[in-house]
């Protein structure tokens, strides 16, 4: 099976809070402030690189490839490092369309990829269901209807049926529905995904248990990964306007949240969430 | 959960630190690191960060509340090792440093410093394990033969083994010319090895098939004699299970008991335990090695050891500081004292002027040891990889005296750093519901194992500073006026400079006045305030790695580097208050090591 998953970094989520946003008195910032932010790939695009490793490979041997991943980002060269992580961690080849981010949005990602994927051809799209920083959970299914592929989203766990269709549980209030999809397809994941059994794909044996989460690049694969191919495109490449639908006004920090407070009976509890919250 | 949040290590600090003072890209141009560039180390360390926050450190207080069992004479560790240390050994951080020839990568020490760092932070017993193996492997590199690298120093570097250094007896603990443990030759050119040792971490477990101790024994000729002190001692290969000479492939029992699991106040989930060599007589060992080389061997590999505590001292300081942080900012308590009336709301911790001093003085002890045991870190690449030979004898020098301080500074100081943060907890810090005095356990540990405080002192004034006429020493004020000057120049107060380079007079002021001492005989007059020169020393070595932190920060002001400017300001802050501070306790010291203060030195049997 060829795999192609999108990748994009963002701003470590783990520091979150370091993020700033400097805006005139009264009015909107024109953008983020990105000094000193530390890059880190998006967590569910993580969980799609390493679902997509599982479906290429025999767990118990993975070092023999079964299959191909090859990941992509949209960004300046800066992002190489991203992709260089994933290589390390097992994709087979990257691409990096070169812009900026300010020159994106949800829609013209979409739009490239679908481009990218009449190019690469692969048999899956698989990817995050959403990126922790602007969380819009919208490319995989504007991918979708580009393409004319079916989609499946929030996919919790995946079972590969002979790299012709995939049997889906995704996550739906209260429980999982489980659908059957064939390929190709566009799927996006959630983080459950990973979890030991997440993915069932021959010749992995049914039985084998993955270890929880993502794995981790050794060192000599970080090595390694410096010699795999890595191609840069320009969205001109891709016959894609730069023409971003979404036009961005200005950002504003949530309001700051307030110290807790301590209440000493359930009285002043009552008191405070009438009087002061106003929620009963 | 708090603990989820706790980053360890500051990761800012580390890239200004790789970046912005030590010159990481400058250091990769050395021909042995040609297969290393920037990028992938911060891949790496993108790797390591992960291991370190999401799988290590979740496990580290778990294996403290449930130390390893030791039934039927084996030890079993807490289940969690038994999934840390694959993931550990999978990074391929055990061989990193060692040359390809041998597994390795080439990875420079200086990297493999800060991922240590990274995962000693998150669970030290885990990275202890690692430590002890790459430590006993490499012995055997640079000292054994070609069959036994092949037979014993490559499954170790693979971790398929685990490794331990078996040097300490009840009776020869810092004195290691009193280890008794004998090795007699036998017909195969092997030797049989009896006696018992202790406090040997990772001596037992149920995690491989194997444990490799690289045990210090006193070989006993046939006729009964052999050389007494340290000049006796030879290294010897001692294996928990030795290939069976009579049929091939099949291993047996090395004869290598575990008399003992100690009961520890921290590191608990590594065990350290109580072995018996050669109850039955038949526990074979192999020399590496020339024979009564032993200690010198070791000595060899020492650096980098001490160097790996500093390390560990420096991590676990830093954990505890982010913790405290954390909790300053979280917690209020108390109100502004401005208020005549005691109202106003409570203020968080953080705000109180008490408060910040208590994280003040961990963020100068934390980055101020991390800087000077990455910088020893990269002594240690250049004293062995620089292709200039007088650049790497230089680099040698400097690092040797550097060592005892590296060794002892963030042990001792990152105890009261641990200690601090727990003060800034209060009362929860005193309660095992949070993870502070599990790190004060773990970090006292650092002012006791690789030779206690005391012995450090012993070879610093002894003989470090003394060492080649007193070399090391010119070598290290050489340095001192080097980052004074390029201080001033980035727009440091000239007068940081100017203390500096008067504690650094001043430090070979009483070097020379000791070593006087010394020569004219009165040995004990010389080393009687070796503490207090150990502190003199360290304080000026660490006021040295502030004033280059404050230097960089300066720079990355003036130019806008990659950090936030409150960032730079936190490092120029966090120097002018160490050396405020510190500096003015030199001229005192000195003189307790000048003067030979003489109260305990003469004081009464009776008057105890
Ligand atoms: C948790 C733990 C793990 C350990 N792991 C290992 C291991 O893996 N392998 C191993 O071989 N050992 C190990 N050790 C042993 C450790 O290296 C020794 O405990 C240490 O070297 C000190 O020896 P000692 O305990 O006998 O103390 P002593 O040597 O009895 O020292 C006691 C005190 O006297 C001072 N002192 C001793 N001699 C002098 C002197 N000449 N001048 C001035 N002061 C002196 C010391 O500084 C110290 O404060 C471990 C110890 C611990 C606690």
């Amino acid at each position: 099976m060829k795999i192609l998953v999108p990748l994009k970094r963002v701003a470590d989520p783990e520091n979150a809070n370091k993020v700033k946003i400097a805006a005139p008195a009264g009015g909107l910032a024109p953008k983020i402030e990105t000094t000193g932010l530390e890059w880190k790939p998006n967590p569910f695009d993580e969980y799609a690189l390493e679902a997509a490793l599982r479906l290429t490979e025999n767990g118990t041997a993975v070092k023999a490839r079964l299959g191909e991943v090859i990941v992509v980002t949209f960004g300046p060269a800066e992002c190489d490092q991203t992709l260089r992580g994933a290589l390390a961690t097992g994709a087979d080849r990257a691409i990096r369309v070169d812009v900026t981010d300010d020159q994106l949005d949800g829609d013209l990602v979409a739009r490239a990829l679908a481009k990218l994927v009449d190019q690469v051809k692969p048999d899956l799209v698989l990817m995050g269901k959403q990126t922790v920083d602007s969380d819009s959970n919208q490319v995989a299914q504007l991918l979708a209807a580009y393409l004319g592929w079916p989609q499946v989203t929030f996919a919790a766990n995946i079972v590969n049926e002979d790299n012709k269709a995939l049997k889906i549980g995704r996550v739906a209030d209260g429980g999982q529905i489980n659908v059957r999809v064939q390929l190709p397809a566009v799927v996006n994941v959630e983080d459950r995904v990973v979890n030991p059994k997440g993915v069932t794909s021959p010749p992995t044996p049914a039985t084998h248990k993955y270890a929880d989460g993502v794995r981790f690049a050794p060192l000599p694969a970080i090595m390694q990964a410096k010699k795999k191919p890595l191609e840069v495109k320009k969205l001109a490449d891709l016959g894609v306007e730069a023409a971003p639908k979404v036009k961005y006004l200005g950002y504003e920090a949530p309001p700051a949240r307030k110290a807790g407070v301590k209440v000493k009976t359930v009285a002043e509890l009552v008191d405070k969430l009438k009087n002061e919250a106003k929620v009963l | 959960m708090a603990q989820a949040e706790n980053p360890l290590l500051d990761d800012r600090t580390v890239s200004f630190l790789l970046d912005e003072v030590l010159d990481l890209r400058a250091h990769l141009a050395l021909p042995y690191f040609a297969d290393h560039d920037r990028e992938g180390v911060e891949v790496l360390l993108d790797m390591v960060r992960k291991l370190a926050r999401r799988v290590l450190y979740p496990t580290w207080k778990p294996q403290d509340e449930q130390p390893p069992t030791f039934v039927d004479g084996r030890v079993r560790l807490h289940p969690s090792f038994h999934e840390a240390w694959p993931a550990l050994v999978e990074t391929g951080l055990l061989s990193a440093t060692r040359p390809s020839e041998h597994g390795g990568q080439q990875l420079p020490f200086l990297v493999h410093a800060v991922a240590a760092a990274y995962l000693g932070a998150a669970n030290l017993n885990v990275v202890g394990l690692g430590m002890l193996t790459t430590g006993a492997a490499h012995l055997i590199e640079a000292f054994g033969d070609d069959a036994q690298r092949a037979q014993w120093m490559t499954p170790l570097y693979e971790g398929r083994w685990t490794g331990t250094m078996a040097l300490t007896e009840p009776q020869a603990g810092s004195s290691l010319g009193d280890v008794q443990t004998t090795a007699r030759r036998a017909v195969d050119g092997s030797y049989r090895i009896r006696g018992s040792k202790i406090f040997i971490s990772g001596g037992d477990h149920d995690l491989g098939s194997n444990v490799i101790n690289l045990a210090l024994a006193r070989v006993v000729q046939p006729d009964g004699s052999s050389v007494a002190g340290t000049r006796g001692l030879s290294l010897f290969i001692v294996p928990r299970r030795r290939p069976d000479a009579s049929s091939g492939d099949r291993w047996v029992d090395n004869d290598v008991t575990t008399t003992q699991a100690i009961h520890k106040i921290g590191w608990r989930g590594l065990p350290s335990i109580a072995l018996s060599f050669g109850d039955r007589d038949d526990c074979h060992g192999w020399l590496v090695g020339q024979p009564g080389r032993g200690m010198p061997q070791m000595f060899q590999m020492m650096n980098e050891a001490r160097v790996g505590v500093g390390v560990a001292a420096v991590a676990t300081a830093s954990a505890a500081y982010q913790e405290a942080l954390a909790y300053a900012r979280g917690r209020a308590q108390g109100r502004d004292p401005r208020n005549r009336d005691g109202g106003g709301p409570q203020l968080p911790l953080v705000e109180h002027a008490d408060v910040r001093r208590m994280l003040l003085r961990q963020k100068a002890i934390v980055e101020g040891s991390f800087a000077l045991a990455l910088t020893a870190a990269r002594l240690v690449d250049r004293a062995a990889h620089a292709p200039d030979e007088a650049v790497r004898a230089k680099s040698q020098r400097l690092l040797d005296l550097l060592t005892p301080i590296v060794k002892s500074f963030p042990a001792e100081r990152g105890y009261e750093s641990v200690a601090l943060a727990l003060q800034i907890h209060g009362g929860y810090g005193y309660s095992s519901e949070y993870p502070i005095e599990g790190w004060l356990r773990d970090q006292k540990l650092n002012s006791i194992h690789e030779g206690t405080t005391g012995i450090q002192g012993l070879d610093l004034l002894g003989r470090k500073v003394v060492a080649a006429g007193g070399e090391a020493l010119a070598l290290l004020l050489e340095e001192l006026e080097a980052t004074a000057a390029r201080a001033t120049q980035s727009g440091v107060e000239p007068a940081l400079g100017e203390a500096l380079r008067a504690a650094g007079e001043r430090l070979r002021g009483t070097t020379m006045a000791l070593a006087q001492r010394g020569l004219r005989g009165d040995v004990l007059g010389m080393l009687l305030h070796s503490h207090d020169f150990l502190e003199l020393a360290s304080i000026v070595v660490v006021a040295w790695q502030h004033l280059e932190l404050s230097a960089a920060a300066h720079a990355g002001l003036a130019r806008g580097g990659p950090q936030p400017r409150a960032f730079y300001e936190g490092k120029v802050l966090a120097a002018q208050y160490w050396l405020a501070t510190e500096l003015p306790r030199v001229p005192q010291l000195a003189a307790l090591c000048e003067q030979g203060e003489a109260s305990y030195a003469t004081f009464p049997d009776g008057g105890w």
